[in-house]
C-alpha cells in the first residue's frame, strides 16, 4: 500500500554506504506545533493541576514539555523529552520548600537571609550541573539520548569563582577614590569601568564554551571555538542599543515627570497611575536591550558550536525577536495568560527557522554513548527553572 | 501493516519500515528488503498519546519504532497510559478546553480568597512568638534613623498618651504584649502603624493632629487590632505564599513571565491587607465601646487624618490600588458603630 512512497529513501541498517543524494545542503529544523492543540493541551493541563493542589503538574509539564519536543524535528526525525513526572514532582516539592524558606527568612531577619543567600550562591554551580544533566539525560533524538559530563569544578569556576575578579576593579576604584582628588576618582570610575567590560564579556564567552564543551552526542562531543572578541563586540554594540533605547525613554519620562509632578506634594507616595506609567515607558526599553543580547548571545552560542564534523547556524535577527517578544508579552498581559501558548509556540516556530545544521555528513554517524546514564534527580532542574536562570540552551 | 521508522538504538540510522501486529508479536521489516524483526508485544512501551505527535515504542535494547500519529491500531496496546488516555480525550474537546479555562479561574479565585489565606494562618499559628520579635525589630531597625527620628514631644505629653494606653489595652483579651513608641517622621507625616513585635508606632504629626484623648485611642485600638490578629505575621505569610504560587504557575515560563506575574501578585496582596485593615475597624469599634468610648472618636481621628493628608481625598478611582479601604467607606462604619453604641448606652442607661 505505501511500498512505493517507502521504497524511496530507504536507509538499509547497519550498512555504511554513504547515500548518493547531495549531503552538503543546510538541514534547517522545523517546528510543527500549533497553537490550537497547544492551548487545549495547556489549559487542560493547567486546570488539572490546580484541582489536584499541584500534584498533576508534574505530569502536566511532561505533555507540555514532549509537545515541544516532539514537534521540533531535524532531518524528519523529531526530538524527545523522556523525564519521568515523579523525580519531576519530588523536585518541585524540595524547591518550593527552600523557596519558601527563603522569601520567609528575609522578613525574619536580614542576616539570616543573608547566610541562605551564600548558601544558595554556594550550590547554584552545582545545580547548573545537575540540572543541564537532567536536561540532557532526558532529551533524546533518534533513539540516542544527549549526555552532560558533571564537570562541576568548571561549574565553580566559570559560574562562581570569575565573579570574584569582577571584585579586582571595584577595589582599584575605591583606592583611587579614597585618594580624594577629583580627577584620580575619575579615573577610578573609568578604571571600573574598563574592567568590567573588558571582564564580563570574557566570563559570559567562557560560560558558553563550557557549556557546549560538555555536551556530548552520539558518541561526539561538542567542540567550541571560544572568540572572546566576538563577545567584547556584542556587549560592545549593546552598550549602544542600550543608550538608544533609555536616553529617549528616560527623556519622555522627564518630561511626563516635570508635567505632573507639580499638584502632586513631595512627601506623599506617589500615584500608583505614575508608577504604571514609569512601568509602561520603561520595560519596552528594558526589553529592547535584554532581546538585543538575548539574540546575540544565542546566536554565538549555536554559530560557534560544532558536533563531530557538523556545523550550526542560528541566524536570529533583533527586529523580528523584539517584536515576536513585545507582542507576546502584550497578548499574555491583555488576555490575562491565554495567550500564553500561542506567544510560546511562534517563539519556537521562529527559533527553530532560524537554526540548521551545516555539514557533509548524512546525520546517520551519530552512535549510542559508552556513557552507563544513572537517573538524575529533577530537584536541580526545577530549582532552576523556578529560580528563573535563563541557561539559554 | 503501518509504515514506522525504525531506530536500532545503536546509531541515529533511520530505517523506514512496516509495521504489523502478529498475534501477541509485533514484527516490522524493510519494505524490499530481507531484514525483519520481531519483539513480543508486552515488552514493548509504546509513549501515551498526545494530540498530533508520533508515537515512540520503545523496545528492548534501546531501540525504538516511531509511528505516526493517527497510523497506530487501537488494539495494539490498549491497557497503556489509562490516566493519560483520559487527560488526551479532554485535550482534544474545545468543550474541555473552555471547561478548564473557567476551572481555572474559579480555583484560583478559591486558591487565593480561601485556600492560601487559610493555609498561611495555619502556619502562623504554629509560629514562635520569636519570629515576630525579630521581625519587628527588623523593621524598626530598617526605619530608624532614615524615616524615624528621636520623638520631640514632650515628656509630660508623652506621659500622659503612654499612660491612657496602657489603661486602655490593659482591658483588652487576647492581646499579645504591646508597647507605645513615639518619633518624629516628616517624611511619613502623620501616621501610626503596628510591628510585629508588639510595638504600635506613633509619629509627633499625628499626636499632634488628634483633636482629644479619645481620638488617640481610637487610632490605638485600631493598631491594636493589628496585633490581636497577628496581622503583619500572617500578611507576610501570605504574600510569601502568593509569591511562590506565582513562581509555581508561572515555572515554565523565561523572565518575561516573571515581570507579569508581579502585577496581579501586588493586587492579591492588597487584598489581603485590605481585609486586615477592615477586621482591625471592626475590633477598634468594639472595643472602644466595650470601654465606654464612642466609635465617633475613630471619625474624628480619621478626620484629623485627612486635614493632615490632604492628597488622599479623591482617590476612589483607586481602590484596587491602596491598601486601605476608602475613608469615607471606613467613616460610614464608624458612624453605624457610634449609633449602635449610643442606642444600646441609652438602653442601659434608662434601666
Amino acid at each position: 500500500m505505501h511500498d512505493e512512497t517507502m521504497s524511496s529513501g530507504v536507509y538499509l541498517p547497519e550498512m555504511d554506504v554513504a547515500p548518493a543524494s547531495a549531503t552538503t545542503e543546510a538541514r534547517r529544523f522545523q517546528f510543527n506545533g500549533n497553537a490550537r492543540d497547544y492551548f487545549r493541551i495547556w489549559i487542560v493541563n493547567v486546570a488539572l493541576s490546580l484541582v489536584t493542589l499541584g500534584i498533576y503538574s508534574a505530569w502536566a509539564t511532561v505533555r507540555t514539555r514532549r509537545y515541544m519536543y516532539a514537534n521540533t524535528t531535524l532531518a524528519g526525525s523529531p526530538f524527545e523529552y523522556l523525564a519521568r513526572p515523579i523525580p519531576i514532582l519530588k523536585g518541585r516539592l524540595l524547591t518550593v520548600l527552600i523557596f519558601g524558606a527563603y522569601s520567609l527568612a528575609g522578613r525574619v531577619s536580614v542576616p539570616l537571609q543573608l547566610a541562605m543567600a551564600v548558601v544558595v550562591a554556594g550550590f547554584l554551580p552545582w545545580l547548573i550541573v545537575k540540572s543541564m544533566m537532567f536536561r540532557a539525560r532526558y532529551s533524546s533524538w533518534r533513539g540516542l539520548r544527549f549526555y552532560f559530563s558533571d564537570d562541576y569544578l568548571g561549574a565553580y569556576k566559570w559560574y562562581l569563582g570569575v565573579y570574584f575578579l569582577m571584585g579586582i576593579p571595584f577595589a582599584v576604584m575605591l583606592l583611587f577614590t579614597l585618594a580624594g582628588t577629583p580627577s584620580l576618582t575619575i579615573i577610578g570610575v573609568l578604571i571600573l569601568l574598563a574592567g568590567y567590560a573588558t571582564i564580563y564579556p570574557w566570563i559570559k564567552g567562557h560560560q558558553q564554551e563550557w557549556m557546549v564543551e560538555n555536551h556530548h552526542f552520539g558518541g561526539k562531543s561538542f567542540r567550541f571555538d571560544t572568540e572572546i572578541r566576538r563577545y567584547h563586540g556584542i556587549y560592545a554594540r549593546s552598550a549602544g542599543v542600550a543608550l538608544a533605547w533609555f536616553i529617549p525613554c528616560v527623556m519622555m519620562l522627564g518630561g511626563i515627570m516635570s508635567s505632573v509632578g507639580n499638584h502632586t506634594p513631595s512627601r506623599a507616595m506617589p500615584s500608583p497611575y505614575i508608577l504604571l506609567g514609569v512601568y509602561a515607558i520603561m520595560a519596552p526599553a528594558y526589553l529592547g536591550v535584554w532581546t538585543f543580547v538575548h539574540t546575540r548571545m544565542t546566536n554565538m552560542l549555536y554559530n560557534q558550536a560544532h558536533l563531530g564534523p557538523y556545523g550550526f547556524r542560528s541566524s536570529l535577527e533583533y527586529w523580528p525577536m523584539l517584536g515576536l517578544y513585545l507582542s507576546n508579552v502584550l497578548a499574555v498581559v491583555f488576555t490575562l495568560g491565554l495567550a500564553m501558548p500561542w506567544a510560546r509556540i511562534r517563539l519556537a516556530r521562529y527559533r527553530a527557522e532560524r537554526l540548521e545544521v551545516l555539514g557533509d555528513g548524512d546525520l546517520n554517524d551519530f552512535v549510542r554513548d559508552a556513557f552507563a546514564h544513572g537517573e538524575i534527580g529533577a530537584a536541580a532542574t526545577e530549582m532552576d527553572s523556578l529560580l528563573g536562570i535563563d541557561i539559554g540552551l | 501493516m503501518v509504515p514506522a521508522v525504525y531506530y536500532n538504538g545503536r546509531s541515529s540510522h533511520a530505517t523506514r519500515v512496516l509495521a504489523w501486529r502478529d498475534e501477541a508479536l509485533l514484527r516490522w521489516r524493510v519494505a524490499e528488503g530481507a531484514d525483519e524483526w520481531k519483539v513480543p508485544l508486552t515488552e514493548v512501551e509504546p509513549s501515551a498519546r498526545v494530540a498530533g505527535l508520533a508515537f515512540m515504542l520503545r523496545l528492548p535494547d534501546g531501540a525504538h519504532l516511531q509511528v505516526e500519529h493517527d497510523l497506530l491500531p487501537a488494539d495494539w496496546f490498549p491497557r497503556h497510559h489509562r490516566i493519560e488516555r483520559v487527560v488526551d480525550w479532554l485535550e482534544r474537546r474545545w468543550m474541555a478546553a473552555l471547561a478548564s479555562v473557567v476551572v481555572v479561574v474559579v480555583s484560583l479565585l478559591a486558591l487565593f480568597e480561601f485556600g492560601l489565606p487559610w493555609a498561611a494562618d495555619r502556619i502562623a499559628t504554629h509560629m514562635p512568638r520569636a519570629v515576630e520579635t525579630s521581625m519587628g525589630r527588623q523593621s524598626l531597625k530598617a526605619l530608624q534613623g532614615s524615616l524615624l527620628k528621636p520623638t520631640t514631644l514632650s515628656a509630660e505629653r508623652r506621659v500622659h498618651l503612654q499612660d491612657i494606653f496602657r489603661r486602655f489595652a490593659s482591658h483588652l483579651p487576647n492581646l499579645p504584649q504591646v508597647q507605645l513608641a513615639f518619633y518624629d517622621a516628616p517624611a511619613i507625616g502623620a501616621n501610626a502603624f503596628a510591628l510585629p513585635d508588639g510595638t504600635v508606632v506613633f509619629t509627633d504629626a499625628l499626636a499632634g493632629a488628634v483633636p482629644d484623648d479619645d481620638a488617640f485611642i481610637a487610632v490605638v485600638a485600631h493598631e491594636l487590632g493589628h496585633q490581636a490578629g497577628h496581622h503583619m505575621l500572617r500578611q507576610v505569610l501570605r504574600s510569601s505564599g502568593v509569591f511562590i504560587v506565582a513562581s509555581v504557575l508561572m515555572g515554565d515560563v523565561t523572565s518575561m513571565g516573571g515581570v507579569a506575574a508581579g502585577v496581579p501578585a501586588f493586587l492579591i496582596d492588597s487584598h489581603y491587607s485590605r481585609t486586615f485593615e477592615e477586621s482591625a475597624d471592626a475590633f477598634a469599634f468594639e472595643s472602644l465601646a466595650r470601654q465606654g468610648i464612642d466609635p465617633a472618636a475613630f471619625v474624628h481621628a480619621m478626620q484629623a487624618l485627612e486635614r493632615t493628608h490632604p492628597e488622599l481625598k479623591g482617590e476612589k478611582d483607586l481602590r484596587y490600588m491602596s491598601s486601605h479601604p476608602l475613608t469615607e467607606d471606613r467613616i460610614a462604619r464608624a458612624n453605624a458603630a457610634s449609633q449602635r453604641f449610643r442606642a444600646t448606652h441609652k438602653v442601659t442607661s434608662s434601666h
